[in-house]
């Protein structure tokens, strides 16, 4: 389980100017709402880690969740996959609520998890573990196209998932989703712990799938990197949205925000 | 909140049983007048294992054989019967002597029993002789093989109708040492039964010039004998002593008819009923030998009663049956003579009564010891059933006198 | 020495049984968590059926061996629907109780349906007498419980590694909630997976039949060995399963030939020993505490 639950209970500095002014002049761009999720609070137990929570993603739009550890990022996240179940409010995918879906029904519906562990499965090979999920999508990666862009998953395709190293599980978990057809990726820290060139790839893998007209909700504390590959960011503290920023914005006010985050 | 309501249930209920209990035990031992019936009718309690292991050897048919017993007494005496009105209580003890000992102590005080029978398994058969003891009541004991029960822990009220573990012993290993069979390995269920046959069959053996290689625990209960019986092979004895009962005795033979053994060394057995063969089938057991106290087929006098016994059942009757059938009928007719159901004067009528019947062979009750002496019988399992349940050929007919030796000297009367 | 290659082999005949009999509830307690303590009530459900089929339908052996599994998972199913599925998002522990009722229900209601002194079973034709080699010897029938029983094993193995099926129990097996993430409806797979392991209980029981007492009982003490069986193997492993199962055939069976009262007791003591050295078994994943 994520720390989501004992850090709420921390104190966060307030945010800088703008706190709390929900609806800013939008840095959103005017497409159609892919993800739409409104007034969402989420629970562990009597812990009350969301709170009225609303952001959206847009097709081929890359949304960063920015937060210290403990905002709630992971927990909306896994609410969004339908992996955590204790919350309020609506969570909407191409406008149809998911509220009744389980996590498998959603994945099918197009949404692709790569959660913070990776989630490889050492009693799979590499293969396998990018052939478990079903397809869902005829937008799909083929097996040929993934191999081709991630060799080294194809050097390995025989290998136990484990036995890759950490930027190239990484590589795994976000070649699966795609070999999915997955319309919504939801990446939890991907550049968590690996080398610089490695998440320069992922940035770049990230820039490939948005072409796509995939949309991505990114949860990120590298702020460099976040503002590298994405055209929003939601500001998380203490279960709430602090702040919404445009790209330009969050970069203008990029060191401001890195105090603020604490890293 | 929930404890707290169930802690006040069990409160009530404890409450309740312990009035129960007295007033029970208030109403429990008022001898009547020595001429009359206590309470005006005579009760059996039938206390047994109804599910467990012995249900199919005694269990609830050995209440239609104690029902044989009373139609039989009534159409005998007719109006001149004492015990006119007579009723059975029957209880399962689930072979826990706990049970049987609460059991029994419900059957002498609040439901009036006059005798109590049956009671297999040893430790259930103990804790009864001693309520029998304490309060002054009759008990015979049919289905346990302990002779702690006519020995160390033997008393005024308490009998021991059918056999016991040293009748096996003296009947099975005695026989078939002295007919030839004179090298034995044995293997013995880990516990006080085993561990007590193991004894007993060894001194036979050895008694009769005979030799035991070796004795070989098993843990109990315990379902892979391959390995043991391997084992109890070699040195090549002539006979495998299985002391084994139940569920591991069935497992022992069926893995012993597996094993290249088989046919080579006499397969001797030293707790077995006629329900085992029945349970596994006649050609498994075929040519095991055992020592049966009784046998429904041996001569007609058993055929008739074993026909009787049918009509009412659907089933051949076990030792215990027959035995359950015979101890009652002696008891009534111990009421019969004496006028009354008065545990102290039965126990007189009782003691040193030889006796013939559908049971009883050379019986006697033995006064010294309580044990109730007859003859016993070396079975053969046949090769094949000529009907149901006909499965043994007997092959030796044990004089009572040398299946039970002198009296037990551990007994003391009191 | 002959001597000693004649309880090795024995050993090893008794372990390719305990390893089919383990099999199921590695599988179970995989695929859905639970450690399923009715697995030794099944067992003996298989052989009690085993002898009802022969003795009322006339129906033999190796029908018995594709019959019985049949309808022990047609039980497992029925048991995972009606039963263990309610309890499945609860702690692990209402589903040991669950079983363990269920246990007690299926043994008494034999009790009271087929009696207690246990059903006639005998060695089908041709699997009787002995193979001699020497002075080693071994029954026919303890061969072929062993090779049917390694056959079983192996297929176990192969559908569990070589088949997309095998491929998501595994998934499953490892993480079901990032399993449903992927798309796959783990739910789905929890029936089926409860049932095959049900009738593996089945035919086990079905192979124990010929060679052991058919008691409503005979489950009791058998499923004691086989927790240690797959205590040693690593709860949940396959492989762990089936190499444990040999290794405590073995054990047991030089137990019993040099020490023949400690003969179970040295399983237990090789569990602990197992459980002092690997927490999780030989063959099972390190949990995170």
């Amino acid at each position: 389980m994520s720390d989501d639950t004992t850090a709420t209970t921390t104190t966060e500095q307030p945010a800088p100017d703008r706190a709390g002014a929900p609806e800013p002049a939008s840095p959103r761009r005017g497409a159609a709402r892919m993800l739409e999720v409104s007034g969402l609070s989420a629970w562990y137990g009597e812990a009350r880690v969301l709170t009225d929570v609303s952001i959206d993603v847009a097709p081929g739009e890359v949304v960063t969740l920015v937060g210290r550890n403990g905002a709630g990022k992971t927990t909306l996240l896994r609410s969004v996959m339908g992996l955590h179940r204790q919350i309020e409010g609506s969570i909407t995918l191409d406008g149809s609520d998911l509220a009744k879906r389980s996590a498998d029904a959603r994945a099918r519906a197009g949404i692709g998890w790569v959660p913070d562990d990776r989630g490889i499965y050492a009693s799979l090979t590499v293969a396998e573990n990018l052939l478990l999920p079903p397809v869902v999508h005829a937008d799909a990666w083929s097996l040929e196209r993934v191999y081709e862009f991630f060799p080294v998953l194809h050097e390995r395709r025989d290998f136990p998932g484990t036995k890759l190293s950490g930027g190239e599980q990484q590589m795994l978990a976000m070649a699966r989703v795609l070999r999915m057809g997955s319309r919504l990726l939801l990446l939890d820290e991907p550049s968590e712990g690996l080398a610089p060139v490695i998440v320069q790839r992922i940035g770049e893998i990230i820039r490939e799938i948005k072409g796509q007209g995939v949309g991505v909700l990114l949860v990120e504390q590298n702020v460099a990197f976040a503002s590298t590959v994405a055209d929003r960011h939601y500001l998380l503290a203490q279960g709430k949205v602090v702040e919404h920023l445009g790209n330009d914005d969050f970069r203008a006010r990029e060191g401001e925000l890195l105090t603020y985050l604490g890293m | 909140m929930r404890s707290r309501t169930v802690q006040g249930t069990v409160a009530i209920a404890a409450t309740a049983s312990l009035a129960l209990a007295a007033c029970g035990g208030a109403g429990g031992p008022q001898s009547g007048g020595s001429s009359k019936l206590t309470d005006d009718k005579v009760v059996i309690g039938l206390l047994n294992d109804q599910s467990g292991v012995y249900k199919d050897l005694s269990g609830p048919n050995s209440k239609v054989a104690i029902e044989m017993a009373i139609a039989d007494y009534k159409a005998k005496y007719g109006d001149k019967a004492v015990a006119k009105d007579i009723e059975v209580v029957t209880a399962d003890h689930q072979n826990k002597a706990d049970i049987a000992n609460s059991k029994a102590q419900e059957m002498y005080d609040r439901q009036k029993a006059d005798i109590i029978l049956d009671v297999p398994n040893s430790a259930a058969a103990l804790a009864v002789a001693t309520q029998a003891k304490n309060k002054k009541k009759l008990y015979i004991n049919i289905g346990a093989g302990t002779t702690a029960l006519t020995g160390a822990s033997c008393n005024k009220y308490t009998f021991h109708w059918a056999y016991n573990t040293a009748v096996l012993a003296r009947g099975t290993a005695g026989t078939i040492t002295k007919e030839g069979g004179t090298s034995w390995n044995i293997v013995y269920p880990d516990y006080a039964f085993g561990q007590d046959m193991n004894k007993s069959f060894s001194a036979e053996v050895t008694k009769n010039g005979g030799t035991v290689g070796q004795s070989i625990a098993s843990p109990f209960p315990s379902d892979n004998f391959a390995t043991f019986i391997t084992k109890a092979g070699e040195g090549s004895p002539k006979v495998i002593g299985s002391m084994h009962a139940g569920g591991d005795l069935i497992n022992f033979v069926k893995q012993f008819n597996q094993s290249s053994l088989k046919g080579k060394v006499q397969l001797a057995v030293g707790l077995m009923f006629i329900t085992d063969i029945h349970s596994l089938g006649v050609d498994q057991f075929a040519g095991t030998q055992f020592t049966d106290a009784w046998y429904w087929n041996f001569d007609a006098q058993n055929k008739k009663w074993a026909d009787q016994f049918k009509e009412k059942t659907n089933t051949r009757p076990s030792f215990a049956h027959a035995a359950n059938y015979s101890a009652a009928m002696n008891y009534l007719e111990a009421v019969q003579e004496a006028g009354t159901d008065d545990a102290d004067t039965i126990v007189g009528k009782l003691e040193g009564k030889k006796i013939n019947d559908v049971f009883l062979r050379n019986g006697e009750i033995r006064k010294a010891d309580h044990a109730v002496i007859h003859d016993v019988y070396l079975a053969k399992v046949k090769s094949s059933a000529p009907e149901e349940w006909d499965y043994e050929d007997i092959e030796k007919t044990i004089p009572a006198a040398e299946a039970y030796g002198a009296a037990n000297p551990a007994c003391s009367m009191s | 020495m002959s001597e000693f290659i004649q309880y090795t082999l024995q050993g090893l005949a008794a372990g390719g049984f305990y390893a089919l009999s383990a099999l199921g509830l590695a599988v179970i307690f995989g695929v859905l968590g639970v450690v399923n303590f009715s697995h030794g009530a099944c067992y003996m459900l298989g052989a009690v059926l085993s002898a009802v089929l022969l003795a009322e339908l006339n129906v033999g052996f190796w029908a018995a061996l594709i019959i019985v599994p049949v309808l022990m998972f047609g039980f497992g199913v029925l048991m995972e629907r009606l039963l263990v599925r309610w309890l499945l998002e609860l702690d692990p522990l209402y589903n040991f109780l669950l079983t363990f009722g269920l246990t007690l229900v299926i043994v008494e209601a034999v009790k009271q349906r087929y009696g207690v002194s246990g059903l006639p079973y005998q060695v089908p034709a041709g699997l009787g007498g002995q193979v001699s080699v020497g002075s080693v010897n071994l029954s026919v029938y303890a061969i072929f419980a062993c090779l049917f029983s390694v056959v079983v094993c192996v297929a176990v193995g192969l559908l569990l590694t070589k088949t997309r099926i095998g491929m998501i129990v595994r998934a499953a097996t490892e993480a079901p909630d990032r399993t449903r993430a992927l798309g796959i409806n783990v739910g789905l797979w929890v029936t089926p997976v409860f049932g095959f392991g049900i009738a593996l209980a089945g035919l086990a029981g079905v192979l124990a039949a010929p060679t052991r007492a058919i008691t409503a009982e005979m489950g009791s003490n058998f499923i004691i060995i086989l927790f240690a069986v797959v205590v040693i193997g690593g709860l949940g492993s396959i492989l762990g399963a089936v190499v444990a199962g040999f290794l405590v055939g073995l054990v047991e069976a030089y137990g019993i030939a040099y020490a023949p009262t400690y003969a179970q007791i040295v399983i237990f003591v090789l569990m602990a020993l197992v459980v002092l050295v690997r927490p999780s078994g030989l063959f099972g994943r390190e949990e995170v505490a």
